[in-house]
Order: C-alpha cells, then sequence, then structure tokens
C-alpha cells in the first residue's frame, strides 16, 4: 500500500494548484469583456466563433483549470494516489493550457486560422498530459470507492472529448467541415458538461459536503448507482443520436432526471447539515443545486422549442451550476491550503482561514455573480440588456480574482518575510 | 468480535456530532459554549490519546513501521491540538471570529486526517493486527486520559 497521500512532504507543492486556481478568474475575465463587445444576436447561434470563443474562456479557461487544479491537489487526499512528477506534469500542462486556451479564443475572435491548428496541439497536448498521467495513477488504488469511480469515470470522459475537442478546433483551422460536425460538437459539448463537470461535481460533493460542512453522508447505494447510471444514459445517448436521432429525448430525459435527483439531494444534504455555520460556499452550493433543477428542465423542455435555448441552458447549466460549485470551491480551498502549507512550514502565528479573504467582497462578489447570470438569461430576450450585464459579469470576476489573490498573497508574504517562526514544531517533522 | 477499524471510525462520528454541537452552542452565545467546548475537546483528547498509546504502538511493533504512517498521523493531531488550543482561548476572550477561523480550519484538517486513517491506516492496522483485534480494542476503552 501506498503512503505518500498521507504525508505533508509528498503532498503536491502548494504552486501546483495554485497557479490553475489564480489564473481561472482571469480567463473569465476576459470571457466578460469578449461578451461586453458582441453583439446579443451573434451569440444567439451557438457555433458562431465568437460564441465558441466565449464559451471556451468559460469552459476551458475556467472550469477545466478549476478542476484540474483542484485534482492535483485532492487525489492525493481523496484517494490516496500519488501523481508522477506532479510538479513537473503540472507545470507543463499549465503552460500548454495557458497558450492553448489564449490561442483558441484569439484565434476564433480575429479568425487566425493558424493560431488555431497550433491551439489544437497545445490544448490536445496539455490534457492529454495531465489525464493520463492522473488516470495511470489511479493503478495503485486498492480501495476503490464511489467517489474514486466517479473520478476516473469523469477523467475518461475528459480523454474523449479533449480528442473531440482537437478535431472540431482544427476543422475551425482549416476551415473544413466535415458532415458529422454538428453532431461531435454536440457530442463534445453534452459530454464535457455532464461526463466530465458534472460526474467529477457528484464524486467529490459524496467526500466534500459531510467534510466541509457535517452534512449527513449520501446514502451508499445512491453513490454506488447514479455516476454509472450517469456514464450509461450518455453513452445511451451518443447510439440514440446516431441511429435514432428522433428518440434522444429519451436518454436526454434519464440524463435530466438523474442530476435533478442529485440537486435535490445535494440540497436537502445541505438543509440537513449539523454545522450550522453559513458562509459564500454554502450560498454557492445551493444557488448551483437550483440552477441545475432549472437548466435541467429548460434543456430538455429546449428540444421542444427547435433548441432555439440553447444559450439559455448553457448560462442556467454552465453558469448557474458548474461556474458556481466551481467559485464555492475556490473560496474553500484555496484560503485552507495556504493556512495548511504555512503551518506545515512552521508558521504558528499566520491568519485562520477565515480571515484570509474579505467576507464583504465575497458576498459582493457573488451577489454581483447571481445578477449577471439572471441579466445573460434576460439579455436572450431584451438584447439591449446584454452590455449591462457584461459590466456586471466583469466586476464579479474582478473580485474573484481580488479575492482568491489576497489571500495566496498571505503566503508569499509570510515565506517572506518569516513572522516569529516557531521551531518547536520541527521537532514534530516526522521525516 | 471488534473491529479496530469499526471501534475508532465510529469515534471519529462521535467526535463530529460533538464538533457540531459545540459550533453551535457558540453560535448561540460564546459565553455558554465552555462546556460543549470542552466536551468536543475531551472527546477528541481521548481519540488522540487511544491511538497514539494504543494503536499506534500496536502497530508500530507489528510492522517496524515507526517513521511511516503512524508518525504522520502524530504529527497532524500535534496540528489539531494546537488549533483546539487556540479555540479555547477564543471562548475565555469570548471572541466569536477568532472562534470560527480556528474551528473552520480544525474542521478541514480533522475530516482530512479522517479520511486519511479510515481509508489507508485503519485498514492497513485491521489486516496487521485482526488476530489482536478484541484485546486492542479493550485497551482502548478501558484506557485512562493522561
Amino acid at each position: 500500500m501506498d503512503f505518500d497521500g498521507l504525508s505533508v512532504d509528498q503532498a503536491p507543492p502548494i504552486t501546483a494548484p495554485l497557479r490553475f486556481f489564480a489564473t481561472a478568474p482571469l480567463f473569465a475575465l476576459l470571457a466578460g469583456f469578449f461578451i461586453f463587445f458582441s453583439d446579443a444576436a451573434t451569440l444567439s447561434s451557438r457555433f458562431a466563433p465568437q460564441t465558441v470563443a466565449i464559451t471556451h474562456a468559460i469552459t476551458i479557461g475556467f472550469f477545466s483549470f478549476v478542476m484540474f487544479g483542484a485534482l492535483v491537489q485532492m487525489l492525493p487526499v481523496l484517494a490516496g494516489v500519488k501523481i508522477a512528477r506532479v510538479d513537473k506534469v503540472s507545470k507543463i500542462s499549465y503552460a500548454l493550457l495557458v497558450m492553448g486556451t489564449l490561442g483558441m479564443i484569439f484565434g476564433l475572435w480575429f479568425e487566425l486560422s493558424k493560431f488555431l491548428l497550433v491551439a489544437a496541439l497545445l490544448l490536445g497536448g496539455g490534457f492529454l498530459l495531465l489525464i493520463t498521467v492522473m488516470l495511470f495513477a489511479f493503478r495503485t488504488v486498492v480501495h476503490v470507492n464511489a467517489s474514486i469511480r466517479a473520478m476516473i469515470t469523469s477523467l475518461v470522459f475528459a480523454l474523449l472529448i479533449t480528442l473531440l475537442g482537437a478535431h472540431l478546433l482544427a476543422s475551425y483551422g482549416i476551415g473544413k467541415f466535415g458532415a458529422l460536425h454538428h453532431l461531435f460538437a454536440n457530442i463534445h459539448s453534452v459530454w464535457a458538461i455532464f461526463g466530465f463537470a458534472g460526474i467529477l461535481i457528484i464524486g467529490v460533493a459524496f467526500h466534500i459536503l459531510p467534510m466541509f460542512y457535517v452534512a449527513p453522508r449520501f446514502e451508499p447505494s445512491f453513490q454506488r448507482f447514479v455516476t454509472p447510471m450517469i456514464g450509461a444514459a450518455l453513452a445511451l445517448w451518443l447510439v440514440l443520436n446516431l441511429f435514432a436521432p428522433s428518440y434522444t429525448v429519451v436518454a436526454k430525459s434519464l440524463i435530466v432526471l438523474l442530476f435533478i435527483v442529485f440537486a435535490l439531494a445535494a440540497l436537502s444534504k445541505l438543509n440537513a447539515r449539523r454545522r450550522k455555520v453559513s458562509d459564500i460556499t454554502i450560498w454557492y452550493w445551493k444557488s448551483a443545486t437550483l440552477f441545475m433543477v432549472f437548466g435541467a428542465l429548460t434543456w430538455v423542455a429546449n428540444d421542444f422549442f427547435d433548441e432555439k435555448y440553447s444559450v439559455v441552458v448553457s448560462v442556467l447549466i454552465g453558469g448557474g451550476f458548474i461556474f458556481s460549485v466551481m467559485s464555492g470551491m475556490l473560496y474553500k480551498i484555496v484560503p485552507f491550503l495556504v493556512w495548511f502549507h504555512l503551518n506545515a512550514k512552521g508558521y504558528m502565528s499566520i491568519p485562520t482561514m477565515n480571515d484570509m479573504i474579505n467576507k464583504k467582497a465575497a458576498k459582493w462578489q457573488f451577489a454581483l455573480f447571481i445578477i449577471s447570470l439572471v441579466g445573460f438569461t434576460l439579455s436572450f430576450f431584451i438584447v439591449e440588456l446584454l452590455g449591462f450585464f457584461a459590466l456586471t459579469f466583469i466586476i464579479s470576476m474582478v473580485l474573484l480574482e481580488f479575492n482568491i489573490i489576497s489571500a495566496v498573497l498571505i503566503y508569499f508574504k509570510t515565506i517572506k518575510t518569516k513572522p516569529d517562526f516557531d521551531m518547536s514544531m520541527f521537532t514534530m517533522k516526522t521525516e | 468480535m471488534s473491529t479496530i477499524k469499526g471501534f475508532l471510525s465510529e469515534d471519529h462520528g462521535r467526535c463530529d456530532e460533538l464538533f457540531a454541537k459545540m459550533e453551535d452552542a457558540v453560535t448561540q452565545s460564546i459565553e455558554n459554549a465552555k462546556e460543549a467546548y470542552d466536551a468536543f475537546a475531551e472527546a477528541t483528547e481521548r481519540h488522540f490519546q487511544m491511538e497514539e498509546r494504543v494503536m499506534f504502538l500496536e502497530f508500530e511493533q507489528k510492522t517496524g513501521m515507526t517513521q511511516g504512517p503512524t508518525a504522520i498521523m502524530r504529527h497532524e493531531h500535534a496540528q489539531m491540538r494546537n488549533l483546539l488550543a487556540e479555540m479555547g482561548k477564543a471562548i475565555e476572550a469570548k471572541d466569536k471570529d477568532k472562534f470560527f477561523g480556528n474551528s473552520e480550519t480544525l474542521m478541514i484538517l480533522m475530516q482530512q486526517h479522517n479520511m486519511k486513517e479510515e481509508q489507508m491506516l485503519y485498514t492497513m492496522a485491521q489486516q496487521h493486527l485482526s488476530a489482536e483485534a478484541d484485546r486492542i480494542v479493550d485497551m482502548m476503552r478501558s484506557m485512562i486520559v493522561e
């Protein structure tokens, strides 16, 4: 059995997850500027290059950065596995992904086809490196529980959407679209949202909700079945899309049902939590579950309206569910990591994790974010509103970055100034 | 037959429950929370000592691993004792902010710690010490906290 996950020294260096976490809001900020400078009519088409650019500033730049940052940090703790050469892998993949994402966004926006081809390579390389190293790390797990199974399933989906995504992006690059382009794009987006992000969030929630909030555990049978069933429903959805497109709504309803059950279960666990203290992360989790329910219903209903409301669906599920969960996680993980690593280095009089982020700034950030989501939905019907809500979103992302960075800065300041270095901790050092 | 894993995991649950009660008490009024704090602090200290003075020793003797997982767990116990002491001081000073800052940190640290123990160390202890599980659980039960 491998005990590396138990050790502070073997845990990934704090910079490995932090560089992903600190960069993510910047990409969302960039998306905000692009929304501000685009017109609502263009954005209502999901295949317009501008729409694809903005979507991926959020999905790659924000979602995947937060998710992979969290995976790098949590695999050792939640699954007890050690990622090979974690420092080097995270540095290299980070560089590839930053350049790839920027190449993709600007390439699509300014129609620079060479950028797109290079971006397809960089993004493909960066994601494949992270995904394969992580999947490889799981081979040492002895005791596979529901969370670990969910993480593995979601990484397999991540692998597939990376390959599809690289192909799709390269199609934009050479300007030739195969007959199946729209179908591939559809598979790519549905699997990314529900297969990669959705299953990962569910698997992590099994651990996180009891761990952070002393919420009751999800029932073992629910834990065991829900993610394999989502995986099966997503596979069924693909098969129906290929061979019986008029029946896809069956698989869709199944996927939606499973996510709604999860969302409502998570909400009831949160309400029944033993730890009554409420903070910004609870608000984010609760709003995420509600947006998931609305978003999922809209996604099914969308089928009966010629898919006219796809943009609204993306705002509700992508923004309301995934973005909310990711933001809530950032507010929890970053201060804890800063405290944990400083404490492990022997610094004793450091701010508690509660004092690292200004609570007022966090509340404003949350409020502006929710206002922006509602506003983006409204803008679909009243296009003149988009500019204003792009602004509220921009301010919200500036605040998010400020809040994250203020915790990160405490770490580097403390390391630099070395207040009351407590040597007694070193007698406790184990290795 | 008792199992070491079952016994200690259950005790984690008991400590979690006392932790939540303590936070409830402080939310209501920090002036009257001393009792709930003491209950949690005592249960936690007892749990630490059951491990450090009984189970870890048996494990180390059996496996010869003294610098391995048990050493890391002892180190984390030290971190948690520190936070507990800070929380005690906050209650005395009636400083709610300071209390929740430390209790929040303790909560996450404690849950990560418990997860590592329940998933790895206890499972391993159960494998190595299964023949003596009854005796070890009895010793932990009857141990007097120092």
